[in-house]
C-alpha cells in the first residue's frame, strides 16, 4: 500500500479547512420555548459549513449573569441529535453553555443530504477527496468556531465531548480548553475493523469484502484519519474513555494515542457501567471547569 | 433523609376501564391493512455465515415500516425467530449476532425511525409528545403497532418455527418487548431490558433526564393538558399491558438507571401475568442494566426456550 505521507496528510486537512474558510457561518438562532426553562434557554441554530451544507445545532444559554463553561458535543454517529446526550441531567444546562451539532446528513441536517446509519462510514471510502467524513470533520470545526463566538461562554472551559470527532475538532481549530474522546471510529481503523464483527467498524468490513478492489483505496483514506496523527495538536486536557480490559479499544490498545496527546492525558477504562463511566466524565469536567457542587447537577439516581 | 429503595416505590399507574376494548379495536383496525411484505437482499450486508435482507411492510395508516432481517446461512429447515427492538434514539441495528446464534432475526425500525420516516416523522426529541392529547392519534398508537406487526412478518416466513418467536430489546425496545409479548399471544419468550414507556407518570417525577423530560418540557409550556397527557398515557403505559403476558419473560434493570428509573421497573415486574417471570437487578449499574454479565443470561433463556438446550455458563 502506499499510505500518504504525512506532508499529503497535513496538506489534505489544510485544503479541507481553508475551504471552510470560504463559507462564512452565517447563523440563524431562533428561540425554542419548548425546551427552555428557568435555568436554561434553548435556541436552535442554523449555520453553513463546507459545500456549502446548512447545518443544525442545539445552543443551551444558563440563565445569570456568566460567563460560563461550555461543553460542545460534535456529530455522533446516529441519526438522531440530542440536545444533551440521553441520560444526562437536563440541570447540566444550569451551569454549562451546552451546543450540539448536528452533521451533515443527521436529523435537522439532512437535507439535502439524508446519511444512513450503517451505511455513513463507508460513504465515498473509496476516496480521500469525497469521504463525507471530510465534511463532518469541517462540520464538527465549524461548531466550534461557532459556539467560541458567543459572548456567554468562558473561553477558559471550554469542553469538546464526544468520539473521535471530538479529538479531531480539537486538534483542527484552537478553543477546546478540555476534550472528553470516546474513540469508536478512526483509530487504527483499518487494522482492528477485521478483529471485530461489531458495527459501526464492522461497515468497513462489508464494504471491503464487497469491494476488494478498493481495499487499499479505503486504508488510504482512514490514513488521513487516524487518531493518532492528530494527537499531537491536541494540548488540551484530555480524558481518553477507552474500552473495558481486553476488549479492542482498552487502554493497553489506545496507549500509542494517549502517548501521542500533547496536552494531559487521563485514560479511564470503562468499567462496563454507563452509570460509572458516566459519572467518572461528568465529574471530571466538572472539576476541569471548577464546578464544586457537581452533586447538584447529576442524574437523580446518581446522587449519594 | 436516606433515599427509600425502589422495590418499596408504588406506582400511580393505573389502568382505564376500556383499556383493553381500545387496543381490541386498534387491532382489529391493523388486521384488515395487508402486509405486502417486501424482502430485497442486501449482498452488501451479507457475510459467509450470516445473509442479510432488507424489509419493509405495511403498518396501521398505510405507513411502510423499514426492518433489517438476518438469517443464518447454514440452517435447520423451520428456524426460531427473535424480534429486536430499538431503544428511543438508536439507529435500528443489523441483528447479525443473533443469526450467529441460530435464529432468524427481525430488527424492526417503526414509523419515525430512520427508513421508515417517509410517511411520519416528528422528530427525535418530540416523538414521546406528538399527539399526546389525544389516544387515537398519539404517536405510540401506530408506533407499538408497526412492532407487532413485525410478529406478522415472521409469522410468513416459510423457513421460520412460527411455535418458537421471542422477542427483546433494551430501553424503548424493553417497553416495546413488554407491549409486544402482552398483545401477541404467538411470543414464547421475552426478554426486557431497562424497559421505557412504563410507569410514565412515575418517571417524569422520578428522573429529570431526556427523553421522559421531554413530557415534563410540554407540560411545562402547555400545564392545562395535563390531564389529557395523563389520560392518553394510560392507554400506552407498559404497566398496563403486562399483565397480559403469558409466556416465560426475564426482565433486567439498572439501580442506577438515569434514564428509566428503577421504581418503575419494580412496578412493572409486579404487574407481569407470566407464573414464569426473572427479575434481575444490578447494583452500580445505570441505563446499561447489567448488559456486560447479563447478555449470557439473555442467551441462556433463548436457547432454553427457542433452540431447546441448555447453554452452559
Amino acid at each position: 500500500m502506499i499510505e500518504p505521507t504525512p506532508a499529503a496528510v497535513r496538506e489534505y486537512w489544510q485544503e479541507t479547512l481553508g475551504a471552510l474558510a470560504h463559507y462564512p457561518a452565517r447563523p440563524e438562532i431562533e428561540l425554542l420555548p419548548l425546551r427552555s426553562t428557568t435555568f436554561a434557554t434553548l435556541f436552535g441554530v442554523r449555520l453553513t459549513s463546507l459545500g456549502p451544507y446548512r447545518l443544525f445545532g442545539y445552543l443551551s444559554i444558563p440563565t445569570g449573569a456568566g460567563p460560563f463553561p461550555a461543553i460542545y458535543y460534535p456529530p455522533k454517529y446516529q441519526s438522531v441529535l440530542e440536545i444533551i446526550p440521553q441520560g444526562t441531567a437536563n440541570l447540566q444546562r444550569s451551569r454549562y453553555v451546552t451546543f450540539a451539532l448536528a452533521g451533515r446528513g443527521q436529523r435537522n441536517a439532512d437535507t439535502p443530504y439524508a446519511a444512513m446509519f450503517p451505511g455513513l462510514l463507508t460513504e465515498g471510502i473509496d476516496r480521500a477527496a469525497s469521504y463525507v467524513f471530510r465534511g463532518i470533520v469541517a462540520d464538527s470545526v465549524r461548531g466550534l468556531e461557532f459556539l467560541l463566538t458567543r459572548a456567554e461562554v468562558d473561553p477558559a472551559r471550554v469542553v469538546v465531548a464526544g468520539n473521535d470527532l471530538a479529538l479531531i475538532a480539537a486538534a483542527s481549530t484552537a478553543g477546546a480548553t478540555h476534550v472528553v474522546t470516546t474513540p469508536a471510529l478512526f483509530y487504527k481503523t483499518a487494522e482492528l475493523a477485521p478483529k471485530t464483527q461489531a458495527y459501526p467498524l464492522e461497515e468497513i468490513n462489508d464494504y471491503v469484502r464487497t469491494y476488494p478492489a478498493r481495499a487499499e483505496a479505503v486504508r488510504r483514506t482512514l490514513a488521513h484519519y487516524d487518531l493518532v496523527s492528530f494527537a499531537p495538536r491536541v494540548a488540551a486536557a484530555t480524558l481518553l474513555m477507552a474500552g473495558a480490559p481486553g476488549t479492542l479499544l482498552d487502554g493497553a490498545a489506545l496507549q500509542p494515542l494517549a502517548a501521542a496527546l500533547r496536552g494531559p492525558v487521563t485514560v479511564y477504562e470503562s468499567r462496563q457501567s454507563l452509570y460509572k463511566d458516566g459519572l467518572y466524565a461528568e465529574q471530571w469536567m466538572a472539576a476541569q471547569c471548577d464546578i464544586a457542587d457537581v452533586e447538584s447537577i447529576l442524574p437523580e439516581h446518581w446522587r449519594g | 433523609m436516606p433515599k427509600a429503595p425502589a422495590e418499596t416505590y408504588q406506582s400511580t399507574v393505573r389502568k382505564p376501564d376500556d383499556f383493553h376494548a381500545f387496543w381490541e379495536a386498534v387491532l382489529r383496525e391493523a388486521a384488515a391493512v395487508p402486509l405486502e411484505p417486501e424482502v430485497i437482499p442486501d449482498p452488501l450486508r451479507t457475510s459467509e455465515d450470516v445473509e442479510v435482507f432488507q424489509v419493509f411492510y405495511t403498518s396501521l395508516d398505510q405507513v411502510r415500516v423499514a426492518a433489517w432481517y438476518c438469517r443464518p446461512v447454514h440452517r435447520v429447515e423451520r428456524t426460531p425467530a427473535v424480534m429486536v427492538l430499538p431503544g428511543y434514539q438508536m439507529d435500528p441495528p443489523i441483528p447479525k449476532e443473533w443469526a450467529r446464534k441460530g435464529y432468524a432475526a427481525l430488527s424492526v425500525a417503526p414509523r419515525g425511525k430512520l427508513r421508515s420516516n417517509r410517511q411520519f416523522n416528528p422528530g427525535y426529541p418530540n416523538l414521546l409528545t406528538y399527539n399526546i392529547v389525544d389516544r387515537h392519534t398519539y404517536a405510540y398508537r401506530g408506533f407499538y403497532v408497526d412492532t407487532w406487526r413485525g410478529i406478522d412478518f415472521l409469522l410468513a416466513r416459510p423457513e421460520v418455527d412460527p411455535a418458537r418467536l421471542g422477542v427483546t430489546g433494551s430501553s424503548q425496545g424493553g417497553g416495546l418487548t413488554i407491549t409486544t409479548a402482552a398483545m401477541r399471544s404467538e411470543v414464547r419468550a421475552a426478554s426486557a431490558g431497562a424497559p421505557y414507556l412504563c410507569g410514565f407518570a412515575d418517571a417524569v417525577e422520578l428522573t429529570h433526564t431526556y427523553p421522559y423530560e421531554e413530557i415534563n418540557d410540554y407540560l411545562r409550556l402547555h400545564p392545562e393538558r395535563r390531564a389529557e397527557v395523563e389520560e392518553t398515557l394510560a392507554y400506552f403505559d407498559g404497566v398496563n399491558f403486562a399483565d397480559r403476558i403469558s409466556c416465560p419473560i426475564i426482565v433486567n434493570i439498572g439501580l442506577q438507571d438515569n434514564v428509566c428509573p428503577p421504581e418503575t421497573g419494580y412496578a412493572l415486574f409486579e404487574r407481569i401475568g407470566s407464573a414464569d417471570k426473572h427479575l434481575y437487578p444490578y447494583d452500580g449499574h445505570g441505563h446499561d442494566a447489567g448488559r456486560a454479565r447479563h447478555t449470557a443470561v439473555v442467551d441462556r433463556f433463548f436457547a432454553r426456550h427457542l433452540l431447546g438446550r441448555e447453554v452452559s455458563q
